[in-house]
């Protein structure tokens, strides 16, 4: 559950730094177009990761379910991020990207 | 009841806004139903007796909602009547038809 | 009906959601307790022992038929319900037989005490099923009206959500946009980001609701197509159960139902247990039915294992055929009760339901923000429809939250020999919350948000206290003993309380950073904006930590 969560919230980071608002308000500096266009696509592709990863964990029926409530939780992790401490956002994205990373590993 | 009434605004609004509600909740069910028993004589024959009702009778929430929205949205309230009772009678006879032809095939 | 299509739906959104708006946030609030109705029931009887570690299920389920054989002898079925993260108690139930005139016999719960083997006397109380019962059995209505109520109120909230999204003019461009702007703009943000983050859940939770009472709502399409038989037909076909054979009175010994157990464990590879059934104990036919946790939305046939209690043989299970609509239509009703859900889930079950919570709050919040500048204006002071919006609004975001907590007050308070004590519990519930939703009537609205938002800190903060006094139940208990169905109760209200408690200081910097401004507002404009940015948040805020409040309520 919280493998999904936080791989939701970081395919969310990737969709927000792929639209030009957001994207201003979590990096000072420049960010290269090139790298911009890929966001998207990687904000997808892991997105279907984490979905596979959900069915594959929990069964096609209950999968989905948690999958959907983990993206909600993501979501709503980073909106109130943006508002208030928008310069941890890529920070924290890297750190639990890499922590469900590890524990996908493990386990 | 006054208050939401004035809110309405307007003598000249507060009757077909009633008339509108009446619409929504009443014609809706009704072409709810009408659409329900239609779907079912139309799956009859593929899903099964029971099966088939029940698939209709899912699907109600879905067309009510849609009706009513539907309601609110033409610009007279005399055309969402209409409209109503059209749908209404069209899936009545169908239905009706449907059911001949049924019989026709059990026979 | 307005201009345009979009116009007129939001017209459209904003009453379907004002009518119905404080019934769906009943709805919603206690609903969203529901997905800890179990934990809250144990907390609800604190003469229960606290929970023990490291016994095995065979030793629960001796214990467990020791006790009927000696209490229930008699009774056709019996059910052990084993201890879970839910419910840490090892409970026995069963039906007594239908008094004259009535269609069953009533079904009652019996706490057993590991240590001695016996049942626990515990107080009067109708505990978290009470309240997960209200948000579609609307309490003191009778149940035919109450169904049709919430039926209505769920096409509304359907209405709503379908239209919502309609009018949400940039649902993707504006996916995360959240400014924490004041008035106006801030409201809409907060109502928006509700909305969008958790529409997948809104939209299940709504129609699953109707779902549930398909037959009732849509008698008129049954009566048409089926008489009573094929009605019953369809029902079973939709609703597949697991068959059992009926007593044929003949006295019989029966196997231990721990040895039995034994035989399920070849069936599944891990050990969890959920509850065990029993039907006609103690005769020739007597079977035992052993059910695991549900790992599938759709009641999973292969969850259960049933066996010849007398024999001790495996009866094949006749799979449980459900069919393509079947699968549906239990699928929604498993994913609206979230029987499924792990402790992580179910606390993700019940953020989810806050949200929808704070959403129909925000809404609500929203409707008179829009018209305040506009009623503030008018000699006689706002209308009769604006005040009154505004007094429910504080009443039922703000005083229902409270009326809970006095639920769990009169629990603790009420003399223990009361008559009718569970019936008075609701009481009190219900009778606080009428004086809360009286009371704005005669304050300003402005003093009576902070108002009642201190008193709902205080009455959560003092919650965990006033256990203290009067069990011994309170987390310097649990927490050694490890028990976190009680502690984590007691844990939920302080930070419910402490969430309350920093709305009601957001909403006195916003009110205070007002008064300086408007006296100030002609010398300094530009730093007023500076000024202001806390409220801002105060009042973002302010319902966060109002969903929150709610959501720890449990």
């Amino acid at each position: 559950m919280l493998v999904l969560t936080s791989l939701c919230f970081t395919a969310m980071v990737l969709f927000c730094l792929a639209m030009t608002k957001h994207r201003e308000q979590v990096i000072v500096h420049e960010v290269s177009i090139l790298a911009v266009r890929f966001f998207r696509p990687l904000a997808w592709s892991l997105l279907s990761f984490t979905a596979y990863l959900s069915v594959d964990m929990y069964g096609w029926s209950i999968g989905p379910a948690l999958l959907f409530g983990a993206l909600t939780i993501a979501i709503l992790l980073l909106t109130l991020l943006l508002t208030y401490r928008a310069k941890i956002v890529p920070k924290l994205a890297i750190v639990m990207s890499l922590m469900a990373s590890i524990s996908i590993f493990i386990s | 009841m006054p208050y939401l009434f004035n809110k309405f605004n307007l003598a000249s609004h507060r009757w077909p806004v009633f008339s509108r509600i009446l619409a929504a909740t009443i014609g809706g069910y009704a072409l709810a139903t009408a659409c329900s028993l239609f779907i079912s004589q139309l799956l009859l024959n593929v899903v099964g007796k029971y099966q088939a009702i029940h698939i209709g009778l899912m699907l109600t929430f879905i067309v009510y909602a849609c009706a009513a929205i539907w309601v609110f949205s033409v610009e007279s309230a005399s055309k969402a009547w209409l409209g109503l009772i059209k749908l209404t009678l069209f899936f009545t006879i169908t239905t009706w038809l449907l059911m001949q032809f049924t019989d026709v095939i059990r026979s | 009906m307005k201009d345009n299509f979009r116009q007129s739906m939001k017209w459209f959104h904003t009453w379907v959601g004002l009518i119905v708006g404080w019934i769906l946030f009943f709805m919603f609030l206690t609903g969203t307790m529901g997905y800890f109705y179990q934990e809250i029931t144990r907390w609800m009887e604190p003469e229960r022992p606290f929970i023990e570690h490291n016994i095995s299920n065979e030793q629960l389920l001796d214990t467990a038929q020791a006790y009927l054989n000696k209490h229930a002898q008699g009774i056709d079925g019996w059910d052990i319900y084993l201890p879970n993260v839910r419910d840490q108690n090892l409970r026995v139930g069963w039906r007594h037989p239908a008094e004259p005139g009535k269609k069953r016999g009533k079904y009652k719960i019996k706490v057993l005490d590991i240590a001695t083997g016996d049942k626990v006397a515990s107080r009067a109380t109708d505990g978290g099923r009470l309240l997960y019962r209200m948000h579609y059995r609307l309490h003191y209505l009778s149940t035919d009206i109450s169904y049709w109520i919430v039926g209505f109120c769920s096409m509304l909230m359907l209405l709503a959500v379908i239209t919502g999204v309609v009018i949400h003019k940039k649902i993707f461009s504006d996916f995360f946009t959240f400014r924490a702007k004041k008035g106006l703009p801030g409201w809409l943000d907060i109502h928006n980001v509700l909305s969008v983050i958790a529409l997948p859940f809104h939209f299940m939770i709504t129609y699953s609701g109707l779902l549930f009472f398909l037959f009732t709502y849509m008698a008129l399409s049954t009566n048409l197509q089926t008489n009573d038989d094929e009605y019953r037909e369809m029902r079973k076909e939709i609703y597949p159960r697991t068959a059992h054979l009926e007593k044929a009175n003949q006295p019989a010994k029966m196997l231990d139902v721990s040895v039995l157990y034994q035989q399920t464990k070849t069936a599944w590879q891990d050990d969890d247990l959920s509850y065990v059934e029993m039907y006609a104990a103690n005769d020739i036919n007597a079977q035992v039915l052993f059910v695991r946790h549900e790992t599938d939305i759709t009641y999973n046939p292969a969850d259960e294992v049933m066996i010849n209690a007398v024999t001790g043989e495996v009866i094949a299970q006749q799979a449980k055929e459900y069919t393509g609509a079947g699968i549906i239509h239990n699928g929604f009703f498993s994913l609206h009760e979230g029987q499924f859900a792990g402790p992580l889930a179910r606390w993700i079950y019940f953020f989810t339901g806050l949200i929808g919570t704070a959403m129909i709050a925000s809404g609500l919040i929203l409707w008179t923000t829009k018209r305040k500048p506009q009623q503030m204006k008018k000699p006689n002071g706002p209308d009769f429809g604006y005040r009154l919006v505004e007094q429910l609004n504080i009443g039922t975001i703000v005083g229902l939250p409270i009326a809970i907590a006095m639920y769990f007050y009169a629990n603790r308070l009420l003399p223990l020999d009361m008559v009718d004590r569970a019936a008075w519990e609701a009481h009190v519930m219900f009778i606080s919350w009428a004086i809360l939703l009286i009371y704005p009537a005669f304050r300003p609205a402005a003093k009576a948000w902070p108002e009642q938002l201190t008193l709902a800190a205080l009455v959560y903060l003092t919650l965990p206290l006033v256990n203290a006094l009067t069990t011994d139940k309170h987390l310097a208990n649990s927490l050694p003993h490890q028990d976190w169905n009680f502690a984590g109760f007691d844990l939920t209200f302080l930070v419910v309380g402490c969430c309350f408690a920093f709305a009601a200081y957001k909403v006195k910097v916003l009110q205070a950073s007002k008064r300086f401004s408007k006296q100030s507002s002609k010398q300094s404009s530009k730093q007023r904006v500076q000024q202001n940015k806390p409220p801002v948040l105060a009042a973002s805020e302010s319902l966060l930590s109002l969903q929150q409040v709610n959501k720890e309520k449990c």
